[in-house]
C-alpha cells in the first residue's frame, strides 16, 4: 500500500465521518429526513474551490466560473462551512416549516435532483458537467502538496476537523437540547404541547447539519482538487443513510462506524473486485443493488445499528428489572 | 368582554374564558360557537356523546388545531393566535386522548425534556459543555424524581417510555405536564384504557392537584368519576354547549339526559 493511497484512505473517511456525523444530527437525532445533504456537501466544496481559485481567466481560461478570490487558508474552509450553513436557511424555511415529515423527505430528494440538473447545465456559473478543475490545495504555495509531508499535513488537519466536528455533535447530543431534539424526533405535536418550537428547533439543527456539511465538502475539494455534478449525484445522499442506519441512528460514534464500514470499506473492498466479471457496469450496479440489500437487512434485523442510540441513565438511578 | 373581565378581582378571575369559538373542517361545523369559563383552582368537567367535539375543542384550547372563529382568554391575556408551544410556556398545558409519551426517551427524561427552565436546552448551552447546565440538570433530576416518587414510578425511571403499559403512560404525560408547572391543566380522556386500580390513583392525584390550586379542565366518559371529581361540568353535543352546572343538577335536566344517552 503506498503512502499516497493510504492518504487518499484516510481523508476519505476523515471527509465521510464528518458528513455522517452531520447526517446523524439532523436525521439520527432530530428526525428530519435530508434527502439533498450531499447539495450541502457540494455548496461547501464549491464555495472552498470558488475561494481558492485564481480568477478563471486564469490558466487560459479554459473553464469558467464566478469568483475566483485565491483567499489563503483556512477561508476557503470556513467559507465552505458558512456557505453550508447558509444554503441550509432558505431550504428549511420552505421545506421545514409547513410540510408533514414524509413530504419533507420528498420535496429535499427533488430539491437534491433539481440543484445537481440546475449547476450541470447552467455552466457560466460553475462551470456545468465538466465541474471545476485544479482547485489550489491549503497552503499550496508554502508546501508542495505532492510530498508524502503533504499528504500526511493534510490527514493531520482532516483530523483536526474530526476531532472539533465531534466534540460539537457530542455536547450537543447529551445536552438537554440533544434530548428535547429526540423528544421532537419522537413525537413533534406532544413536544409542542410541552413548550418545545418545533420549526425552531428543526431550522437550528438544519442549519448546524449545514455547516457541518459543507465543512466536509471544504475538506474533499482541497484534497481532491476537482469538484463536478458527477460526485454529487442524489444516490451519494443514500450511501450516507445507510451509514447512519448501519451504524446506529442517534449514536455519534455510531455514525464514525457507519461512515468506516459503508462509505469507505464497503466502497472499498467492492473496488478490488475484478471489472472483468459479466457485461460492463455490472460490478457499479451490483454495489448499488448491495447498498440497498444493507439497508433493508439492517432494518429488517438490527434496526437499531451496529452501535443503537445509549440508553440515558442517571446518577443515582434505581437498579433496573432486567439489569 | 375584555372590559367585564378587567373588573373582576384578580383571584375571581377564571382562569380561562372561551367567546364562541368554532372550529370547521370544510363544512363540518365540530365545534360550533362554544363560549365557556373555567373557574380559579377547581376541576371542571367536559361531557358529551362521541363526536360532541369535545377532544377537537380542548385541541382549540391548546392550539393544536387554530379556531376557525371565536376568542380564547387565558388568565387575562388574548392567546386565540398564539401557537401550542407558546401556550404551553405560559402554563396551559395538555394531554392527549391517544397515549402520546416520548418513547425512545427513558421515563425520567420524558420528564426532564418538560422543564422550561434548564441552561443546555438551547444550541448555545449546549455548545458550552456540560459544567454550563449540570447544576440545572441536578436539580430538575431532583424534583422529577420527587413526581416519580408520589406517582409510584420510580423504578421504572430509566425504562423506555415506550415500553410502558397504557396506564403507566398516562401517568407519565399526567407527569411530564406537572414539569411544567402549568397553571391549567386540559386532560382529555385520562381514564381510557386505563386499569381500575390506576384509575383510583390518578383520581387521588387529581384531587390532590386541585388541593394544592392547579385548576384543570377534563374530557371524561365515565360519568361516575365525573361526579366524584369534578366541581362543574360542561355538556357539549353536535359541537355546541348544552348544559352546565353541577352533574347533581344536570341530572335532572331532562333535554341533557336525552342528548347525552341518546344522542
Amino acid at each position: 500500500m503506498n503512502s499516497y493511497y493510504a492518504a487518499n484512505l484516510l481523508v476519505y473517511a476523515g471527509v465521510d465521518i464528518i458528513a455522517c456525523i452531520s447526517l446523524n444530527l439532523v436525521f439520527g437525532v432530530s428526525g428530519i429526513v435530508n434527502f439533498s445533504f450531499i447539495v450541502f456537501q457540494a455548496v461547501g466544496a464549491y464555495t472552498a474551490a470558488v475561494l481558492s481559485l485564481p480568477p478563471d481567466s486564469a490558466n487560459g481560461g479554459f473553464q469558467i466560473y464566478f469568483g475566483g478570490y485565491q483567499l489563503p487558508f483556512p477561508i476557503p474552509w470556513i467559507g465552505g462551512a458558512v456557505a453550508g450553513g447558509l444554503l441550509a436557511i432558505p431550504v428549511g424555511l420552505v421545506v421545514l416549516r409547513k410540510l408533514r415529515a414524509d413530504y419533507q423527505a420528498i420535496a429535499l430528494l427533488v430539491l437534491s435532483v433539481i440543484a445537481n440538473l440546475v449547476i450541470t447545465n447552467a455552466r457560466p456559473f460553475l462551470n456545468g458537467a465538466a465541474g471545476l478543475a485544479l482547485v489550489p490545495p491549503p497552503l499550496s504555495d508554502q508546501i508542495d502538496p505532492n510530498t508524502q509531508g503533504y499528504q500526511i499535513f493534510y490527514v493531520g488537519i482532516t483530523a483536526v476537523c474530526v476531532v472539533i466536528v465531534f466534540v460539537v455533535a457530542n455536547r450537543i447530543v447529551n445536552s438537554p437540547y440533544g434530548r428535547s431534539l429526540r423528544a421532537m424526533r419522537e413525537r413533534e405535536l406532544a413536544a409542542a404541547a410541552i413548550g418545545k418550537n418545533p420549526v425552531q428547533m428543526k431550522m437550528t439543527i438544519f442549519i448546524v447539519g449545514g455547516v457541518i456539511a459543507g465543512l466536509s465538502g471544504a475538506i474533499l475539494v482541497g484534497f481532491i482538487q476537482l469538484w463536478a455534478p458527477s460526485v454529487w449525484l442524489y444516490p451519494e445522499t443514500i450511501i450516507l443513510f445507510a451509514a447512519i442506519i448501519v451504524g446506529g441512528r442517534g449514536n455519534n460514534i455510531g455514525a464514525i462506524l457507519g461512515a468506516l464500514l459503508v462509505p469507505v470499506g464497503f466502497e472499498e473492498v467492492t473496488r478490488f473486485i475484478p471489472t472483468s466479471i459479466g457485461p460492463p457496469g455490472l460490478i457499479p450496479a451490483l454495489q448499488w443493488v448491495a447498498i440497498g440489500l444493507l439497508i433493508i437487512g439492517f432494518l429488517w434485523f438490527r434496526p437499531d445499528g451496529v452501535r443503537p442510540e445509549p440508553r440515558h441513565v442517571f446518577e443515582g438511578a434505581p437498579v433496573r428489572d432486567d439489569a | 368582554m375584555p372590559a367585564e373581565i378587567a373588573t373582576l378581582a384578580t383571584t375571581d378571575r377564571p382562569m380561562l374564558v372561551a367567546t364562541d369559538v368554532h372550529r370547521h373542517f370544510e363544512g363540518l361545523h365540530a365545534v360550533d360557537g362554544v363560549s365557556i369559563e373555567v373557574p380559579h383552582g377547581k376541576i371542571t368537567g367536559l361531557i358529551g356523546p362521541n363526536g360532541a367535539g369535545k377532544s377537537t375543542f380542548m385541541a382549540v384550547l391548546a392550539g393544536t388545531l387554530p379556531a376557525t372563529g371565536g376568542k380564547i382568554v387565558f388568565d387575562g391575556s388574548d392567546i386565540t393566535k398564539a401557537p401550542t408551544y407558546q401556550r404551553a410556556r405560559r402554563g396551559l398545558v395538555r394531554t392527549f386522548q391517544l397515549p402520546s409519551e416520548f418513547a425512545r426517551l427513558t421515563v425520567l427524561e420524558n420528564l426532564l425534556v418538560a422543564a422550561q427552565d434548564n441552561r443546555g436546552d438551547t444550541l448555545f448551552g449546549a455548545l458550552m459543555g456540560k459544567r454550563y447546565w449540570i447544576a440545572d440538570e441536578r436539580r430538575l433530576v431532583e424534583q422529577a424524581r420527587a413526581l416519580l416518587s408520589r406517582f409510584g414510578m420510580s423504578a421504572k425511571e430509566s425504562d423506555y417510555a415506550g415500553n410502558m403499559s397504557g396506564g403507566q403512560k398516562r401517568l407519565i404525560e399526567i407527569m411530564r405536564a406537572l414539569m411544567l408547572r402549568p397553571r391549567l391543566l386540559l386532560l382529555d380522556e385520562p381514564m381510557s384504557g386505563v386499569h381500575p386500580k390506576i384509575v383510583l390513583e390518578i383520581q387521588h392525584y387529581l384531587q390532590d392537584l386541585r388541593a394544592e390550586g392547579l385548576t384543570i379542565l377534563m374530557v371524561e366518559h365515565e360519568l361516575h368519576m365525573v361526579e366524584r371529581l369534578c366541581d362543574t361540568v360542561v355538556v357539549m353535543a353536535q359541537g355546541k354547549v348544552i348544559g352546565s352546572g353541577t352533574m347533581a343538577s344536570l341530572r335532572r335536566q331532562r333535554e341533557i339526559v336525552d342528548a347525552y344517552l341518546v344522542g
